[in-house]
């Protein structure tokens, strides 16, 4: 049986093959680290990373060629190699067990980074001194939010994610018969007064008698964030509730009437909600005495969960985040004159992999140079 | 095998969350569908419309201990103000955070509105050029700009007021008083439009209104210090 499985498994377990990956690694990593200064981290992590190939776009076509593999395809053939190798050569003697576990220390790490590029959700908590939040919000995406507030204690969301959001889409959502279209969508849109419109032909959305969007290129950049723009209309069982043009610029919801009960809609930041509140009490940023330079940035926060009976307070500040419910509060930014804290919310439920796999290459190299060493020195001693 | 996965992706598509978690977990035990029931999880949460059920934003959360309270801040009013007297509240509009009507004898009435935009909204000079050009009147830069527009300092904020009315022989007379206010990232402008000798009578009303705006955790920023702030990270430099 294992000679079979070895059998199968030799032509993968090539070490010519690991050679040519780790090759295509270096590109991959080169290009991309260097493409960065263009898209941005964010973007570059999705194109050459999180992605089976990287595609050129053939001008003036909707098609787009692979012309290099990414991320995922490189990790996954090193990681099937790896253990292709294992597999087609295992022969356990205590000689080579250092060797083993160093190894499978390196494969739990590669698992671990593929479940956090696909589980990790990263989002941002914006407080203001006093103000208590149960959400978070995406730094990268966008929601289309219809929300029912007909009942007395509570709303009820359908969040439509900016992957659907394109022109002339049109969408079912699960609740009321309702049914979403899109117009004219702009992924990233700047807000003008209509006198500053080039021409009256000039592509733009009305927002109001003072405010036009009007598309811009996207922005990459790490402190900046696309405001979409979107014209939208609304039907419930194929009639006519109403239409919009909505702005991320312009986050106040409108509301609507539709069979009897009462809507908001919205396009915003994608929110996360939680089952519990934060409240920034106080944030400080300390200072060198007698100079600019910053000493310590933190957030007094305080945490309540209903549910949980939990009410405490926290102090996050660099290295000291607050972990609670499958979450990690760091403390990322501030605005508003110190008035403002940003706290970047983590979501990793596969955070302990890269501990526990570096322990263990740490431990397999300790065996195998640790049995070198004795090895060398028993020698030693003999001669 | 195209089919194996398009007929998962169906699956996965019309099943509730917790049921996506189900078929996922089912599929993991044939370790040959475990990648395959990894990628739809990870599908799951960003390409999906999404239902769920959030307490109303202005329900109070009573703390746990002690008998204080906390309200989440309606973070669509940033900003209080002080009615003056005689001035009707009108309905707002999608634009409007204030609306009022002041009447005045002989039917003569003015349109007071709140606003405000994030950022600049395209900075002092355009905007200034825009009430102009509402009264008919040219576009004004640089120094001559300086000269049109007043600073208010009072209550510890400061703001700009620009008075214009229409040229004279122009059609139906007409004035805008404005007044433009720094918030840290957002500027609000606050306009009352009637005729002028009306306007002359509400003036004083308009500069109190004005001066009583309160705006909570975003203090005004003074113009001296220039363009409002954007966001810092902790990892900058200082």
């Amino acid at each position: 049986m294992i000679d079979k499985l070895a059998k199968f498994f030799k032509p993968i377990a090539s070490l010519k093959l690991t050679i040519i990956c780790l090759a295509c690694a270096l590109v991959l990593i080169t290009v991309g680290t260097l493409d960065q200064v263009n898209i941005g981290i964010f973007e570059a992590q999705n194109r050459y990373f999180k992605s089976f190939f990287l595609y050129f776009p053939l001008p003036g076509t909707d098609l787009k060629i692979p012309w290099f593999f990414g991320g995922y395809t490189i990790g996954g053939i090193l990681l099937i190699n790896l253990i292709a190798a294992h597999v087609a050569r295992f022969k356990f003697t205590w000689k080579k067990a250092g060797i083993v576990v160093l190894h499978s220390g390196l494969i739990l790490l590669l698992i671990g980074q593929l479940l956090t590029s696909l589980f990790q959700v990263e989002s941002q908590m914006r407080l203001d001194q006093g103000e208590a939040r149960n959400y978070s919000e995406s730094f990268y995406h966008d929601e289309l939010a219809i929300i029912d507030t007909s009942a007395p204690d509570s709303d009820q969301v359908i969040s439509i994610p900016d992957s659907k959001l394109r022109k002339g889409n049109r969408v079912n959502l699960p609740l009321d018969s309702l049914e979403v279209a899109l117009g004219d969508y702009y992924p990233n849109s700047a807000l003008i007064n209509p006198s500053q419109l080039p021409s009256p032909d000039y592509p733009h959305l009305k927002l109001g008698p003072m405010a036009v969007a009007v598309p811009v290129a996207k922005t990459y950049k790490q402190d900046e964030r696309n405001m979409p723009a979107a014209s939208v209309s609304v039907f419930q069982n194929g009639k006519s509730v109403g239409a919009w043009n909505l702005a991320g610029g312009f986050p106040k919801p409108i509301t609507f009437q539709a069979g009897g009960k009462s809507y908001q809609i919205v396009l915003r930041p994608k929110r996360y909600y939680k089952p519990f509140f934060v409240r920034l009490d106080e944030f400080r940023h300390d200072r060198y005495a007698g100079t600019d330079i910053a000493k310590n940035f933190s957030s007094r926060v305080r945490l309540i969960d209903q549910n949980k009976h939990q009410d405490r307070e926290s102090l996050i500040f660099m290295n000291h985040p607050l972990r609670y419910a499958g979450l990690t509060f760091y403390q990322a930014g501030f605005d508003n004159n110190d008035h403002t804290t940003i706290l970047q919310v983590v979501k990793n439920p596969s955070w302990l992999i890269p501990y526990v796999s570096c322990a263990l290459m740490a431990l397999g190299m300790i065996v195998q140079f640790g049995m070198h060493l004795t090895s060398f020195v028993r020698r030693r001693v003999i001669a | 095998m195209i089919t194996h996965f398009c007929a998962l992706s169906r699956c996965a598509a019309h099943a509730p969350v917790g049921k996506s978690f189900r078929i996922a977990a089912a599929l993991a035990c044939r370790p040959a569908n475990l990648a395959l029931a990894v990628l739809l999880l990870s599908s799951c949460d960003q390409s999906k419309i999404q239902v769920y059920r959030i307490p109303k934003e202005n329900v109070q959360v009573a703390m746990e201990s002690g008998s204080s309270a906390i309200v989440p801040p309606p973070p669509s009013a940033p900003v209080k103000w002080t009615k003056p007297e005689g001035w009707e509240e009108q309905p707002l509009s999608e634009m409007r955070q204030g609306s009022f009507r002041a009447s005045g004898p002989n039917g003569k009435t003015a349109d007071i509105s709140v606003v405000s935009f994030p950022g600049d909204a395209g900075g002092v000079e355009s905007n200034v050029n825009r009430w102009r050009s509402q009264v008919q009147l040219p576009p004004l830069a640089g120094e001559a700009m300086g000269g049109a527009v007043q600073h208010l300092t009072a209550n510890g904020k400061d703001a700009l007021l620009v008075d214009v009315q229409t040229p004279n022989g122009a059609g139906k007379p007409a004035r805008i008083l404005g007044a433009i206010l720094q918030t840290a990232d957002r500027s609000w402008f606050v306009k009352m439009t009637g005729d002028p000798d009306f306007l002359e009578s509400q003036k004083t009303r308009f500069l109190e209104f004005v001066q009583s705006f309160e705006f909570e955790n975003t203090p005004p920023v003074a113009w001296e210090d220039g363009a409002p702030n954007t966001v810092k990270s902790t990892n900058d430099k200082q």
